[in-house]
């Protein structure tokens, strides 16, 4: 997956408009990051990448970028 | 534990018990807002949640339950060997439950009863300790699921307040020759803080302190539940897929033998998820957390009397029964079931 698929996923986890994430958004910025949206993130990796993200590694994410980093390897 | 083989007990029928008064979900909207109310609702897809009243317990519902049971079987008092009572939400720290609902429903002296404390995983650990006696040797025993959650929450909770709904059943067993129930059981207790009530049992006694913002954004005291769902959900994905796949293989069924997953109702994205995950076919996977929210140990025996009586009613079934939460604790078990006494649900006021 590119990074700007990533951010689609993650624009339609949050209900938020196309292209408003860029990358370089901290968590605390991103309206409606909240338990709610951790598990369909969670679901997300588990349908996009069969990687199930453990919640405690959700829960030390800062940044978009950290989120990627969930990943491994695997957005680019 | 896995690939456990319980022959020779038979379910004769089920009866589940609600409290009267119904709650929607428009009355949260004045602590949560209407649209995060809104958007909480169609996630955990709850619309209303069954409410008992402050001194009802989870044991008055079961007994309920259990006075039909046992009158709509024509069971005699005296024939049931053994009681069991699943449940988290208990009348005393001590006696057992299970002892005040003996004297209650009038058993016989003769009567096993016992408690065990279990959540949503509760009512397979129920079947499977009930199947276990009748393959020691009992007749006859009566399981007693339920669960009054609504008296641990915190109104101010947006995780919990919303979902938790209170319910309790009465399952009947009776030993036959022939039936098979095929079991798989499991717990993680390194999971055990990730839904807790941490306060009114001996580690902590009580909390002096009131409800207060917690870390995740809600209010609440130790005497309130806590639930992390991120962390319950990936211990579902995690555990559950490979225990279904292992009790499939035990029974050596394949999915399109099954009529019916019946889950523990612990909300609908994860149970949705976790549906789509196994490639389950919708029409095989019932809701009762609709009307009723998540009741804990009573979601199994309740979404079957409220969604599976008219298949269970006249013939019998293939189904597959799943619990996995609190503890962290799971249990599967494969059983052809039915036909089986289920009446309509029983609302004590």
């Amino acid at each position: 997956m590119t990074k700007s698929e990533f951010y689609e996923k993650l624009e339609f986890i949050l209900e938020l408009e196309s292209h408003t994430i860029n990358g370089s958004e901290t968590l605390q910025d991103l309206e409606g990051w909240d338990s709610l949206a951790k598990l369909s993130f969670i679901a997300m990796g588990d349908v996009e990448f069969s990687t199930i993200v453990p919640a405690k590694a959700l829960l030390a994410c800062k940044s978009v970028v950290d989120l990627i980093k969930l990943f491994d390897g695997k957005i680019i | 534990m896995a690939g456990l083989s319980m022959k020779n007990s038979a379910i004769r029928g089920i009866v589940s018990a609600v409290p009267a008064h119904s709650e929607g979900m428009d009355g949260l909207a004045q602590a949560f807002g209407e649209e995060e109310t809104r958007r909480i609702a169609r996630a955990i897809g709850v619309h209303a949640r069954r409410i008992s009243r402050p001194e009802q317990c989870a044991s008055d519902l079961c007994f309920h339950a259990a006075a039909r049971l046992l009158s709509e079987l024509g069971w005699a008092k005296d024939s049931v060997d053994a009681m069991i009572f699943v449940s988290q939400t208990f009348d005393y720290i001590c006696p057992a439950t299970s002892c005040v609902l003996h004297g209650r429903l009038g058993l016989s002296k003769t009567c096993a009863a016992f408690d065990i404390s279990l959540g949503c995983s509760g009512y397979v650990y129920g079947l499977w300790n009930a199947a276990s006696l009748i393959a020691s040797g009992c007749r006859r025993v009566l399981l007693l699921v339920g669960d009054t959650v609504s008296k641990c929450i915190s109104p101010l909770d947006k995780s919990t307040k919303p979902l938790f709904g209170d319910a309790g059943t009465a399952t009947a067993l009776e030993f036959e020759e022939g039936p098979v129930m095929h079991f798989e059981l499991g717990t993680d207790g390194t999971g055990y803080k990730h839904l807790i009530i941490p306060a009114g049992g001996f580690r902590q006694r009580h909390t002096t302190e009131g409800r207060s913002q917690r870390e995740d954004g809600n209010v609440r005291c130790d005497e309130d539940v806590y639930m992390d769902g991120a962390e319950i959900f990936t211990f579902t994905l995690r555990e559950v897929p490979p225990m279904l796949k292992r009790v499939l293989v035990s029974a050596n069924w394949d999915l399109k033998d099954i009529d019916a997953f019946v889950f523990h109702q612990a909300n609908r994205f994860i149970l949705g998820h976790l549906s789509n995950k196994m490639k389950l076919p919708p029409e095989s996977v019932p809701f009762s957390l609709e009307e009723f929210g998540n009741t804990s140990s009573a979601s199994i025996p309740l979404t079957i009397s409220h969604r599976l009586r008219s298949l269970l009613q006249s013939k019998s079934a293939r189904l597959v029964l799943g619990g996995f939460g609190i503890g962290f604790s799971w249990g599967a078990v494969a059983l052809e079931t039915g036909p089986m006494l289920l009446p309509e649900l029983e609302v004590v006021q």
